[in-house]
């Protein structure tokens, strides 16, 4: 399968775009605006309608096909179902091992989840043990072991497949809780830098009021300086006279 | 480097192919051996490439041996590991859903908080600006 398709892509380019890409032209999808007002008015509902039924021929092309009736879809040579589950096992035909433990309740599930799988790991490993036992003794009875390890492989990844959707939901809890931090973080450090600018604003309103008189003192100070420098400068000079 | 989930799935992958792998090393590299003194081995002409078996010295065989199953057990120990460390196993699915429910109001009061912390700076700047302003030279 996975060949074939190897080999399909590799013989051909990107396809040519379905041949209806033609028919989107201006007018065209003008028309199918007005047809498509024109039901809702008459059945009165809100929403837009997908499809109207009684399209003219040439816009035939303009609106969505039908969802297919079987619930099946196919793309790039792979069948998809329209409700996109997870099949169960006995839907591929293969044993459920721990079908034993039905999922009861919400709660049991997930712990029994982990030790199913801690016990299928290890009953591979005991299975491995028995294969190569098996195939050193009688080679032809190996071929029930080694289904017996497909079916326990199988198991292993189908049990994983379900904890997905568990472990979606707790990669978004994690990622809230990261987001819930960080916009309390930022809050934090907003709050802190707008009070070190409510103090340094504070700071100025009690500086600004003696500020204002203070060149006049300034000038006072450097008065009395001047002052006293003359009158040191006249004591030395006295003293200096009277020791000449 | 994945989820764990995929981490798990891969080795599980691996596991596999560890498998295999030891099959094929017991399966070719042994020697081959007489069941009675009577028997002796046969020399089948074949083609250099096309050996049935590649023998290894029957020590180093057994040490290669050793250490696949070694590896083998250290490879399902790591799976153990692993999924003991599954992101949330004691969460149900009920209690996710209260903590996503709990978190999303925390987010929109966490968020509330933010807005009205900007608002306020912008208030003080806006405070500053004109505190800046009306600085002159005496």
């Amino acid at each position: 399968m996975a060949d074939q398709q190897e080999a399909n892509t590799l013989s051909s380019t990107f396809p040519n775009p379905p041949p209806f890409w033609k028919d989107f032209t201006p007018d065209k999808l003008a028309r199918i605006e007005e047809l498509k007002a024109a039901h809702t008015q008459q059945h009165g509902s809100d929403q837009a309608p997908t499809r109207i039924p009684d399209l003219p021929e040439e816009l035939l092309n303009l609106q969505p096909p039908l969802e297919p009736a079987d619930g099946r879809w196919r793309v790039f040579g792979d069948q998809y179902m329209l409700d996109d589950k997870l099949p169960t096992l006995e839907e591929q035909g293969i044993a459920n091992l721990p079908s034993a433990a039905p999922t009861e309740s919400k709660d049991v599930k997930h712990f029994d989840r982990a030790l199913e799988l801690k016990r299928l790991a290890k009953s591979l490993l005991l299975n491995f043990l028995e294969l190569s036992g098996t195939l050193s003794r009688n080679p032809s009875h190996a071929e029930a072991k080694v289904q017996d390890l497909r079916t326990l492989f199988i198991n292993f990844h189908h049990i994983l497949n379900e904890y997905r959707p568990h472990q979606a939901r707790e990669s978004a809890i994690a990622m809230m809780q990261e987001h819930l931090d960080r916009t309390r973080t930022e809050t934090m450090a907003i709050r802190t830098q707008v009070d070190k600018a409510r103090r340094v604003l504070d700071g100025l309103g009690s500086l600004s009021v003696p500020e204002v008189p203070k060149p006049l003192g300034d000038a006072d100070d450097e008065d009395w300086e001047a002052v006293a420098l003359e009158r040191e400068s006249d004591a030395w000079a006295i003293t200096d006279a009277l020791f000449a | 480097m994945g989820d764990r989930l995929t981490q798990l799935q891969d080795a599980a992958d691996q596991l596999a192919q560890q498998f295999v792998a030891c099959l094929h090393y017991v399966h070719k590299r042994h020697d081959l051996e007489t069941l009675g003194p009577n028997d002796k081995v046969r020399d089948v002409k074949q083609e250099q490439n096309q050996k049935e078996v590649d023998p290894l010295p029957a020590d180093e065989f057994r040490a290669g041996m050793v250490e696949l199953s070694r590896d083998l057990i250290i490879k399902e120990q790591q799976i153990e590991v692993l999924i003991s460390s599954l992101p949330g196993l004691d969460n149900s699915e009920k209690d996710q859903e209260r903590y996503i429910k709990e978190l999303e109001d925390d987010l929109k009061i966490a968020e509330a908080q933010r807005q009205e912390a900007i608002k306020e700076k912008d208030q003080i700047l806006a405070e500053l600006d004109t505190v800046i302003r009306s600085i002159r030279r005496p």
